[in-house]
């Protein structure tokens, strides 16, 4: 509808210009031309009839051409227009025509200020981006948390030998794993005045004027941000004093600040932020127009006391320490006795090897654990004692160790000895001893076992040189022998007769040969040695008679071995008669005995 | 509970501190204002049958060392002023004070407290330029740290004004 012609011969073309002065009653101008009577009058009856109307008229008019009225008009419909459309079941359609408007209004907003926007989507980003993360994060930890739990009885077990790995103390690496901590206080500081909206306090904590606490917390956090030049935005998340800890999260109008002493887990920081959006959220409006006045704050209480978390160790931690001390302080007494009977058994071992090595026969090389066996190593004489019957009369246990013995041959003397019992079987008589290498024998013994020991002796292991007493020297014993040999001869005459028989003068042959090599052995020992023959009669005939007949038997004896070349001056024959019987004459074969000649070898003593 | 941020201006040594000692509750020492620029104390004023509780943050006056830092005055509801009646140039520097201010954080209420009331008789002010400022619709009160004249209505006067 546009507007007017204003210049229309139309009476109604008034109507412009009477609007400028009165919007109901035109009113011709004093300097318009005059109009006839009857005009005047059709005027006038037209005006009385028509002006209510007409007035309405003028008004619609007015209404519709006006762009301001206009506007107004569609203003106050237009939420109920968009209802009715959606009822009508054309979104899609309202959407699409609006979707181009709302994105150019949004780019416009982000253009103009970022932080317009920002702000209002805050509340709602936050909890999307973190669900999301901790959605992954979640399934992770369960995981890992359940690893923890399977082994929760060697826990403590494990966080020694962690603390051990890391060098850090057990104190330390305990509590990172157990996380005690307490929220003591929350505050939700207004950012822009600093005042307190809202304060939660944990029971049994001394705690200051939260009004100044909020005061002072805002003004440090300015006073960073002025220091630095941070961005808005940033400032103190964390502040620290030894084992109290103030975490801060920042939002767009509040700050929530927890005072938390120990070391609290990080997801503390996501119940932070969530109950910051919370606030946010429920009251972001009143947040924006804060004045101080706290009364409509109502939820905020709740919100922030579900922040003040406190985890403590709980039972089972400590019984898992009780356990972990029970299994050392058994481990402990296990090993200690272990390691007690190891020495035990060690210095049981070390006294069989220590009589091992005094016992003759015996070298012990090495003596050690191996593979956790005890094991002696060395040389063994044939001949030294029984290793096997040493261990049974120790206390050790012959299982638990082994014994490798090389051969070789002992020159300790009690060895020596008995090894020369052993090559020279003497006869038991003799008397062998070693002394030093040197072989002593003694006693009595055959000229020929003597002659043996001289050639063997040396050929003993052991033994370097011989030593034989003056009884055994061969010369001695040839002689000893020789006059045994000589001394129990006994030379038979027929009945009172002084003639040899042919076997009696053969028998005279070969002792004549042993009063030569007698003789002989004398002259070696430097010694004078004489033969006396003695003649016997048995007791029949008379006395006189018998001794000339006694007498002439031992001349006749001494005769036949001059002849045989026994030196006469060594030879002295003697008629005893009866005086000497050699057996009692109580058979004819013992009378025989008593008709003979005999021999007694003189020789002074060596 | 009603709270309201208010800060104290005024040149060094005017006797800001001083003047609210012994009528605010603190826990903070006088070192956090030479360090961080700021102490923070409280004060409950009752108006009416309202309480209101005044959370004071003293800023360190200017000097030759320091700057204030005009960061602490943001979200104050209003503002105590303080001069020194013994000198003259803290009632200039408090004019220039309130004419910053205006320019940070807007035209917020705010009293002018001229300290030292206890020693009119070295009072250097200007009369005129006192009532100069009073013309202009500024709130002039004397006080004195030491009697503790005219603290108590400085206050009071100030909240009244911030509730309006």
């Amino acid at each position: 509808m546009g507007s007017a012609p204003r210049h229309s011969r139309d009476p109604l073309e008034f109507r412009p210009k009477m609007a400028e002065t009165s919007p109901t009653r035109p009113v011709p101008e004093p300097d318009d031309p005059p109009l006839e009577p009857d005009a005047q009058a059709y005027l006038e009856l037209r005006q009385l009839i028509l002006a209510p109307e007409q007035e309405a008229l003028e008004r619609l008019h007015q209404r519709v051409d006006d762009p301001a009225s206009r506007t107004e008009d569609v203003g106050s419909v237009v939420a109920e227009a968009i209802q009715l459309r959606r009822k009508q079941g054309g979104d899609e359609a309202l959407s699409v025509a609006l979707a181009p408007t709302i994105e150019t209004a949004l780019r416009e907003s982000v253009r103009k200020d970022p932080g317009t926007l920002a702000d209002a989507l805050f509340p709602v980003m936050g909890p999307a981006i973190r669900r999301s993360i901790l959605e992954t994060l979640r399934s992770f930890l369960e995981s890992f948390n359940q690893v923890l739990d399977q082994s929760l009885s060697v826990k403590g077990m494990k966080w020694r030998l962690e603390a051990l790995r890391t060098g850090r103390s057990f104190t330390e690496v305990a509590l990172l794993h157990s996380l005690v901590f307490r929220v003591e206080q929350v505050f939700l500081i207004h950012k822009k005045t600093g005042l307190p909206i809202g304060h939660a306090v944990a029971s049994a904590v001394a705690m200051q004027d939260p009004s100044l606490v909020s005061g002072m917390l805002s003004a440090i956090q300015d006073f960073v941000r002025d220091s630095f030049h941070t961005s808005p935005g940033q400032g103190i998340n964390r502040m620290n004093l030894g084992d109290l800890d103030v975490w801060v999260e920042e939002g767009p109008y509040a700050i929530l600040a927890c005072v938390i002493r120990g070391i609290a887990p990080r997801d503390l920081r996501d119940r932070m932020a969530e109950a910051l959006e919370n606030v946010h959220r429920e009251y972001s409006a009143r947040l924006d127009q804060f004045d101080g006045d706290t009364a409509p704050f109502t939820r905020v209480h709740e919100e922030l006391s579900r922040c003040l978390e406190h985890r403590y160790k709980d039972d089972s931690k400590h019984k898992s320490f009780g356990f972990v001390y029970a299994t050392a302080a058994v481990v402990f007494l296990l090993v200690a006795g272990w390691l007690g009977w190891r020495a035990v058994q060690y210095a049981r071992w070390e006294r069989l090897v220590s009589t091992l090595r005094e016992q003759p026969g015996f070298v012990v090389t090495s003596f050690g654990r191996e593979g956790g066996r005890f094991v002696v190593r060395g040389m063994r004489d044939a001949l030294a004692a029984d290793p096997a019957q040493l261990i049974n009369s120790s206390d050790v246990n012959p299982a638990d160790g082994e014994f490798h013995w090389g051969g070789y041959y002992s020159l300790d003397d009690g060895i020596v000895e008995q090894r020369a019992k052993a090559i020279l079987s003497p006869p038991s008589t003799a008397v062998l001893t070693v002394n030093s290498g040197v072989l002593h024998v003694s006693g009595a013994a055959s000229a020929n076992w003597v002659k043996e020991l001289q050639s063997k002796a040396l050929l003993v292991p052991g033994v370097h040189s011989v030593e034989l007493s003056p009884e055994l020297n061969p010369g001695r014993l040839a002689f000893n022998q020789a006059k045994t040999e000589i001394e129990s001869a006994v030379v038979k005459f027929p009945v009172a007769s002084a003639a040899l028989s042919p076997s009696e003068s053969l028998a005279l042959r070969k002792l004549a040969e042993k009063i030569q090599s007698l003789l002989q052995a004398a002259d070696s020992l430097h010694q004078s040695a004489s033969l006396e023959i003695l003649g016997h009669t048995d007791s029949t005939g008379a006395e006189a008679v018998n001794l000339n007949l006694s007498q002439r038997r031992a001349d006749r004896v001494s005769w036949e071995l001059g002849q045989l070349g026994v030196p006469e001056r060594s030879l002295r024959a003697r008629g005893v008669g009866t005086t000497n019987p050699l057996r009692t004459e109580d058979n004819e074969e013992n009378r025989q005995f008593n008709r003979s000649a005999t021999f007694r070898v003189s020789a002074p003593v060596p | 509970m009603l709270q309201k941020k208010v800060c104290m201006l005024g040149s060094f040594a005017v006797g800001k501190t001083s003047l609210v000692r012994q009528f605010v509750e603190s826990i903070y020492s006088d070192v956090y204002q030479t360090t961080v620029g700021v102490k923070i104390d409280k004060k409950n004023v009752n108006v009416g049958e309202k309480e209101t509780t005044l959370v004071l943050w003293d800023i360190y006056g200017e000097d030759d060392y320091q700057k204030m830092r005009w960061t602490y005055l943001r979200g104050a509801s209003g503002y105590l002023l303080v001069a020194d009646g013994t000198r003259k140039a803290t009632l200039e520097k408090a004019v220039s004070l309130e004419e910053r201010v205006r320019k940070e954080v807007g035209a917020i209420p705010f009293v002018l407290v001229i300290n030292k009331s206890d020693l009119i008789r070295d009072w250097e002010l200007d009369p005129a330029l006192e009532s100069q400022l009073a013309a202009q619709g500024w709130s002039i009160l004397h006080a004195s740290a030491k009697t503790g004249e005219g603290v108590e209505e400085s206050f009071s006067l100030l909240t009244r004004k911030m509730l309006g």
